[in-house]
């Protein structure tokens, strides 16, 4: 008895209840469950505990038909014939259904038999825990590979929103029932609103029905653009409501839209010789930093000595409580008129310079304006020696222009620039968030297999797609799969890599798989990569290597076979 | 060739029906039981040469297959589209999810019935109605179907024949004439060996005639699962009922269903396992004390064990064959009679493994599982004790 009530204790619930809440099996409880009734010791007072003890032992032997049977005589409800005729009946029910149910080898296990537990919870083998608190949108939900992701998210608890051009009949019976549908159109900005409202993630796996230009550049490019751009307006809003405090919002570092704010910004020269008298024979050098009368902050000047520079920087004054290592890279909107620049990162104690550490990316610039992605992790050490860049310890950033490896630039009016001198229009410098997970899969594809005369066509809509997926500023995992099988998947290795090598076709199921794991892996954000079955070569053909990777239910395929791929390509 | 289908299902019917009325006489001897499912091909076949002959070609002893092969060339099906039978059971709703997860194109047959099985559709396979016990139903959910996987039992409280073996047959025949590539059939674990159970007799009649169907078959003999035991042991433990047992000594190699699923389907896309008869068992066999014993262990308290002896169970089993209204009941507690011999319900799977290239470490043990079940529950209660904590503190 001590035991039981200790159980409850524990549980807070009584036994009847917590089966229904977990979702233990409740079998028809009109057959084989006793009501609980006040006669139940599971229910008496405390006080009465301690003195039941005896009692309870003896119940404990007895089993549950006794328990039914003692309730007799405590209430006059309980000696109604009709009542006590009923409970027998259950009561020999339930015994009878026991006694036969040791008969037999098999179980047929009633609907609810299974619960929760074994269906969706932790005990099913597909379950993610991410999952429940997910809603995907896939795009493209009845194409080949689109209704096998569409199942698989299913199965792993996902919620998930599926577009479709038109919400017909047979397309909604394609679809399964929990999935929500969205009608719309990729090549229709207006109708992509409703559809990604409330997503987290994207899986965009349609394609052109035809090869038509046309079609190609509204599903594989328009349709891209127009997903990430609706996507990244549904975000921008979020971070708005959330008055800046969204993980999704970039942190303004310095914006340049006044005299005022430039402040701070100091012009320093330098050159990389100490040799004095070099510098004495040549032009000199100079810079100035100046917010000009057309609104706009100019860092401008020139470089005639050899080995000589001109940069500007500033001490970080981040607002309280934010710290660049929650942060991505830099992201600069500038108008560099097609120079390079120098990044310098400082890190270490404010109080002593001399301990700091600094760390440099060169970053190209166009012809105009244009908005300049610099990830941390692009930054490299000057001294070799030196730990890769904490963004946690910046606090200094420098932005240097030196004439060594200028690219020439033809400019439009045809006249040559001179290398040396530099003018750099600034509009603001922001830190980019940190996302750990990818937001937006895109199926593209390979080329091979497509028929030779339309394979440009296709391959140029399809990067086209890619590049402004890329430029969105989401993260991104970008799945180029060799020719398309319809065979089950997880049968062979597969091969990832970069740059155009494979050879081989890929099981739809495979792709799907991909796509799914790729939504919670840390390592498929921001890449770009080929997938296809392992090459098995003729005998005396092997020409390289490539680590294959066979998908299965125990092990984690993606995770190795990504991290050895590089980012941003 | 729908005129041709159409007249199948009535003959199908009368065949297996005729069938039916000399097989199921508890208990037969072997050689009776063969003879009867003989009987029942016969005819059936006798109604294919006269279905594919009806365009006016001169009947050959072979022209099954010739029906077979014309039919699947009229439609060239893909092999990622199979039908699961009995996809609501415990078996059956895991070879669909993880059918669906392996990229097949799943149908489901499931019965009609009020409460339609939600969680299929939920998952994305195509749920079509139909019903073993009524063969007219089944032509219509093969058309286009690659492989068949029948995973369906009939429930505990209807007679024993109407699913599992007059819907089978009808099934199969039906597989066999629309060609059908591929069947796949669970079975029971030493079925061959005692034929006085009516359901394994049933199964054993049902390979055998499967066997002889001509259809390219994969066979799986299952010993026991563990999905049952959650039900039977882990679940009354933790609500504190009595658990009922035997003191039979038979051994069971309980198996996760989820591995079954996950075997089957190596085995089935595997080409050289063909016209094949596999047992899959679980790596340890046990007996219903150890379960129990087991049970107690992981949830942290004692279980109240009613057992009942296997006398009793043998006993009630002769009894109620005495009376015509109880022979149902009868043919249920028929396993009283396997119980009560120590055989173990298990193989070595070392020779299995290898075939289908599965590693043993893959495959999940019952501590594992029955380990899992309780640590999720337990936390599971916790967690909704701690939910309920204000309004529950006196309980």
């Amino acid at each position: 008895m001590a035991l039981r009530q200790i159980y409850h204790l524990e549980t807070g619930l009584r036994p009847s209840s917590s089966s229904s809440l977990v979702g233990i099996p409740v079998l028809n409880p009109g057959r084989l469950r006793f009501k609980p009734s006040p006669a139940l010791p599971l229910a008496r007072p405390r006080s009465e505990l301690g003195g039941s003890e005896e009692q309870g032992k003896a119940e404990k032997g007895d089993g549950d038909a006794k328990k039914g049977r003692r309730k007799e005589g405590v209430t006059l409800d309980d000696v109604n014939p009709v009542g006590l005729g009923r409970r027998s009946r259950q009561i020999f029910d339930e015994v009878w259904r026991k006694f036969s149910g040791l008969g037999q080898i098999s179980r047929s296990l009633t609907d609810d038999d299974d619960g929760l537990l074994l269906i969706r919870g932790p005990m099913c083998e597909f379950t993610v825990p991410e999952a429940q608190d997910t809603t995907v949108l896939v795009v493209g939900a009845t194409s080949r590979i689109g209704r096998i992701v569409v199942r698989k998210l299913m199965l792993r608890g996902y919620k998930v929103k599926a577009l479709v051009r038109k919400a017909d009949p047979e397309v909604i019976d394609m679809l399964p029932r929990s999935v929500s549908i969205v009608v719309g159109d990729v090549g229709e900005p207006s109708t992509l609103r409703a559809a990604v409202q409330g997503c987290n993630k994207i899986i965009y796996c349609a394609t052109a029905r035809s090869a038509i230009t046309g079609d190609l550049n509204r599903v594989d490019y328009q349709g891209v653009c127009n997903v990430t751009k609706a996507f990244q307006d549904y975000n921008n809003q979020l971070a708005q409501l959330r008055a800046g405090k969204s993980s999704k919002s970039k942190l303004l570092l310095a914006k340049f839209k006044s005299a005022e704010s430039l402040e701070g910004w100091e012009v320093r020269k330098g050159t990389y010789f100490q040799d004095v008298v070099a510098a004495k024979y040549d032009g000199g050098m100079d810079a100035k930093f100046e917010f000009t009368e057309t609104g706009d902050a100019v860092f401008s000047g020139y470089v005639f000595t050899r080995g000589g520079y001109v940069e500007l920087s500033k001490k970080f004054s981040l607002p309280l409580g934010s710290t660049l290592d929650r942060y991505d890279g830099l992201l600069l909107s500038v108008g560099g008129n097609g120079k390079s620049y120098i990044l310098i990162l400082e890190t270490g104690p404010l109080a002593d310079t001399s301990q700091s550490k600094l760390y440099f990316a060169r970053i190209n610039t166009k012809v105009g304006f244009c908005r300049v992605r610099v990830p941390f992790s692009s930054f490299r050490p000057v001294k070799p020696d030196d730990p890769p860049l904490d963004p946690f310890l910046v606090h200094t950033l420098t932005i240097r222009f030196e004439p060594r490896r200028q690219k020439l630039v033809e400019a439009p009016g045809a006249n040559k620039q001179d290398p040396r001198s530099f003018k750099l229009i600034m509009e603001y410098i922001k830190a980019l968030p940190a996302g750990i997970e990818t937001d937006f899969i895109l199926v593209s594809c390979t080329g091979s297999g497509i028929e030779s005369s339309r394979r440009d066509q296709v391959l140029k809509a399809k990067k086209a797609g890619e590049d402004a997926l890329r430029r969105s500023g989401l993260g991104y995992t970008i799945i180029r799969p060799g020719p398309l099988q319809e065979e089950p998947g997880g049968q062979r290795a597969l091969i990832f890599d970069q740059g155009n090598r494979i050879s081989q076709g890929i099981s739809c199921a495979d792709v799907a798989d991909i796509c799914v794991k790729a939504l919670h892996d840390s390592t498929a954000r921001n890449k770009s990569f080929d997938v296809c079955y392992e090459y098995v070569a003729e005998q005396g053909n092997e020409l390289y290597e490539l680590v294959a990777h066979l998908p299965d239910k125990a092990n984690n395929y993606l995770t190795p076979a990504l991290s050895v791929l590089e980012k941003n390509t | 060739m729908a005129s041709r289908l159409g007249s199948l299902p009535p003959q199908l019917a009368s065949t297996s029906l005729h069938h039916h009325r000399h097989h199921l006489r508890p208990p037969q001897c072997s050689g009776q039981a063969s003879l009867s499912w003989r009987r029942a091909v016969a005819p059936a076949q006798l109604e294919l040469i006269s279905v594919s002959t009806s365009p006016g070609k001169i009947p050959k002893p072979f022209s099954t297959t010739a029906v077979a092969t014309s039919l699947s060339q009229g439609t060239p099906v893909r092999p990622t589209s199979i039908l699961v039978v009995g996809a609501t059971g415990t078996l059956g709703r895991q070879v669909v999810r993880r059918a669906l997860d392996e990229g097949y194109d799943v149908r489901c047959l499931v019965r009609p019935r009020p409460a339609p099985a939600d969680f299929l559709r939920d998952w994305g396979a195509t749920v079509v109605n139909g019903d073993l016990s009524k063969p007219e139903t089944i032509p219509a959910t093969l058309v286009g179907v690659h492989t068949v996987i029948d995973c369906a039992t009939g429930r505990p409280e209807e007679p024993i024949g109407t699913v599992d073996w007059e819907g089978k047959v009808a099934l199969i025949q039906c597989a066999k004439a629309m060609g059908i590539q591929k069947y796949v059939f669970y079975s029971i674990h030493n079925c061959d060996k005692h034929p006085e159970v009516p359901l394994m007799e049933i199964k054993h009649c049902t390979e055998k005639f499967l066997q002889d169907s001509g259809l390219n078959y994969l066979i799986i003999r299952l010993c026991g699962f563990m999905q049952g035991l959650i039900g039977q042991y882990a679940v009354p433990i933790l609500e504190e009922k009595s658990v009922w047992g035997t003191d039979a000594p038979t051994r069971i190699a309980y198996m996760d269903t989820q591995d079954v699923s996950r075997l089957t389907f190596i085995a089935m896309r595997n080409e050289k396992i063909n016209k094949e008869l596999l047992t899959f068992a679980g790596p340890r066999a046990w007996t219903t004390q150890e379960v129990i014993t087991l049970c107690e262990r992981l949830a942290g308290q004692d279980a109240n064990v009613t057992t009942v002896p296997v006398s009793i169970l043998k006993f009630t089993r002769q009894l109620t064959r005495l009376f015509q209204w109880t022979n149902d009941v009868a043919d249920r507690l028929a396993f009283s009679e396997v119980l009560s011999s120590d055989i173990v319900f298990s193989v070595p799977m070392a020779e299995t493994y290898n075939l289908l290239g599965v590693d043993q470490k893959d495959i999940v043990t019952l501590e594992r599982y029955l380990q899992d079940y309780f640590t999720n529950i337990l936390k599971k209660l916790k967690d909704l004790k701690a939910q309920s904590k204000q309004t529950d503190i006196f309980l």
